[in-house]
């Protein structure tokens, strides 16, 4: 049962990956991550002293500022900019750098599409693919500025099409006739020493498990575990990719894949 | 997705590294002390990454992860350059490009006592070791040495601050001397301190003769020979800078030539 993508890509295919860090010459740290035509840049300053007001001093504090391409900040801005906060509290080290404040800044250069206001369900698919190319560019900007984390973190877009066929990192025209889809973010594939097996957690390796997942509509849950599975699949492949973009320490380097 | 089959350690030194990489295991290794620098933690039995950067390892038995930042990481036995934020009773209170800011106390200079605290401006640039680096405390700072003399630390007048990465300034004090430095240092004559925050300061000397010259100018007000004593210092001071910005990513070669370029435009 093969789906015809608009763009010719299978179903577990993702868009080009291009990916840039040290790009801004102010913030401490800086990545620009674009997925097809979708572009987020990510700047990280900090770690700054002191905590913001009602959090907990024993713990660096995150504040995640989304700014979107164009309009006023809204419920889904400050959504997103939550997500995005959970999603960096799970991957940094929370016992280093007490009491100080980092604050990542996403600004959405380019995502895919015109906006429309008119009805309520196309507002939300007009930021379909920014959430995971937003993740990606924060998590890459975070290690562009030495923020001690315990793994990193990649995403993925996941979209159940009525016919229950499974698709990945979906365009807007994509997304607008799905059913159902999921954010999904892993931890990355990690190089070790140990011996295979010896760090299983309750049975399975460390990159099976899930950090984030975000979903909109209803699917049954056999199609959700069927998301994840292509998920992860697809996440060896961007974990190699941000891990080829690291080798090269050089700053504004840029690596381009698929 | 699966991690690698068992990698001995050997391959990861001198590799880029990438936040949870598992690069030791402490069971295989029994009956010896392993000392960690920065960017690694221990998490029970192995050794991980918690930065990006490139594994290093020291004889005997030191590791650490060696990357290049805009911020700082405290540590002992630093010497930096700190910017006076504020001034308290007991300590002034000294920017030094890291999470919390250092205390540096008013009696840690040589002969200090209560009678002859020094007085620094808000704004003023101190060169200082760092004595104090625990997690979660505020880093305190020194401007003696190990045995209590001055040995260059203190207040840096006139000059021009600039800042750069932390890696930078590791090849600024890397000895045999930095290839900029000594291209620079050829043909100019100036004065520079780096701390390993990566703030750098250049000072322009002024030649013997030149000062003369410029004392001569300033008893006689003859304003011809001022304007040509004095454009030598700024002007200077800005190749230098810019020839040390423009460094970070140039191999030796690469780094003479682009100051013989220089400085040939200037003469």
């Amino acid at each position: 049962m093969e789906i015809d993508r608009a763009d010719g890509r299978t179903a577990n295919q993702l868009r080009p990956l291009s990916c840039s860090r040290n790009t801004l010459h102010r913030a401490h740290g800086s990545a620009s991550w674009s997925q097809g035509d979708t572009k987020v840049l990510a700047a990280v300053y900090g770690p700054k002293a002191g905590t913001k007001k009602n959090e907990n001093p024993e713990k660096p504090c995150f504040e995640v500022i989304w700014k979107p391409k164009s309009g006023q900040i809204g419920k889904l801005e400050k959504e997103y900019e939550m997500i995005l906060k959970r999603t960096v509290q799970s991957i940094c080290i929370l016992t280093v750098n007490q009491n100080t404040t980092t604050s990542i800044i996403i600004q959405v250069v380019h995502d895919d599409g015109a906006v429309s206001f008119d009805d309520y369900v196309f507002q939300y698919s007009v930021f379909i693919s920014l959430l995971p190319c937003a993740i990606n560019a924060a998590c890459a900007a975070l290690v562009d500025a030495g923020i001690p984390m315990k793994h990193l973190a990649v995403a993925i877009c996941c979209c159940l099409a009525e016919s229950g066929y499974v698709i990945l990192d979906p365009t807007k025209l994509e997304e607008q006739k799905m059913k159902a889809f999921a954010y999904l973010v892993f931890p990355n594939s990690i190089l070790s020493v140990l011996p295979e097996g010896s760090s299983l957690v309750e049975g399975e390796p460390m990159e099976h498990g899930i950090i984030t997942s975000v979903t909109h509509g209803a699917m049954s849950v056999d199609d959700y575990f069927h998301c994840l599975d292509r998920g992860r699949a697809a996440s060896a492949k961007l974990s190699d990719f941000l891990r080829r973009n690291l080798q090269s320490q050089l700053p504004s380097h840029s690596s381009k894949a698929e | 997705m699966e991690t690698k089959a068992s990698v001995s350690p050997a391959t990861f030194l001198d590799k880029i590294v990438v936040p949870g990489d598992v690069v030791l295991d402490l069971s295989s290794l029994t009956n010896q002390t392993i000392k960690l620098g920065g960017g690694l933690r221990q998490d029970c039995d192995s050794i991980s990454v918690m930065k990006a950067g490139k594994l290093k390892f020291s004889k005997p038995n030191k590791y650490w992860v060696e990357s290049s930042h805009k911020r700082y990481v405290p540590s002992v036995e630093d010497t930096v350059l700190g910017i006076v934020v504020d001034s308290k009773a007991d300590n002034f209170l000294v920017d030094i490009k890291g999470p919390a800011i250092a205390f540096l106390p008013v009696l840690a200079f040589e002969g200090g006592t209560r009678r002859n605290i020094p007085k620094f401006e808000v704004g003023s640039l101190l060169y200082v070791r760092v004595v104090k680096a625990n997690p979660g405390m505020n880093p305190e700072l020194s401007c003696t040495d190990a045995s209590g003399k001055a040995a260059e630390f203190g207040l840096l007048k006139d000059g021009y601050m600039f800042e750069t990465s932390t890696g930078q300034s590791r090849m600024l004090l890397s000895s045999p001397t930095c290839p900029v430095l000594e291209a620079l240092g050829k043909q100019l004559s100036f004065e520079i301190a780096v701390g390993l925050n990566g703030r750098v300061w250049v000072c322009f000397l002024m030649p013997f003769l030149e000062l003369i010259a410029y004392w001569v100018v300033l008893f006689s007000s003859c304003s011809v020979t001022c304007s040509m004593v004095n454009a030598a210092s700024p002007s200077m001071v800005v190749v230098v800078s810019n020839a040390i910005m423009n460094s970070e990513y140039l191999s030796g070669v690469q780094q003479q030539i682009m100051v013989e370029k220089l400085l040939q435009r200037i003469k």
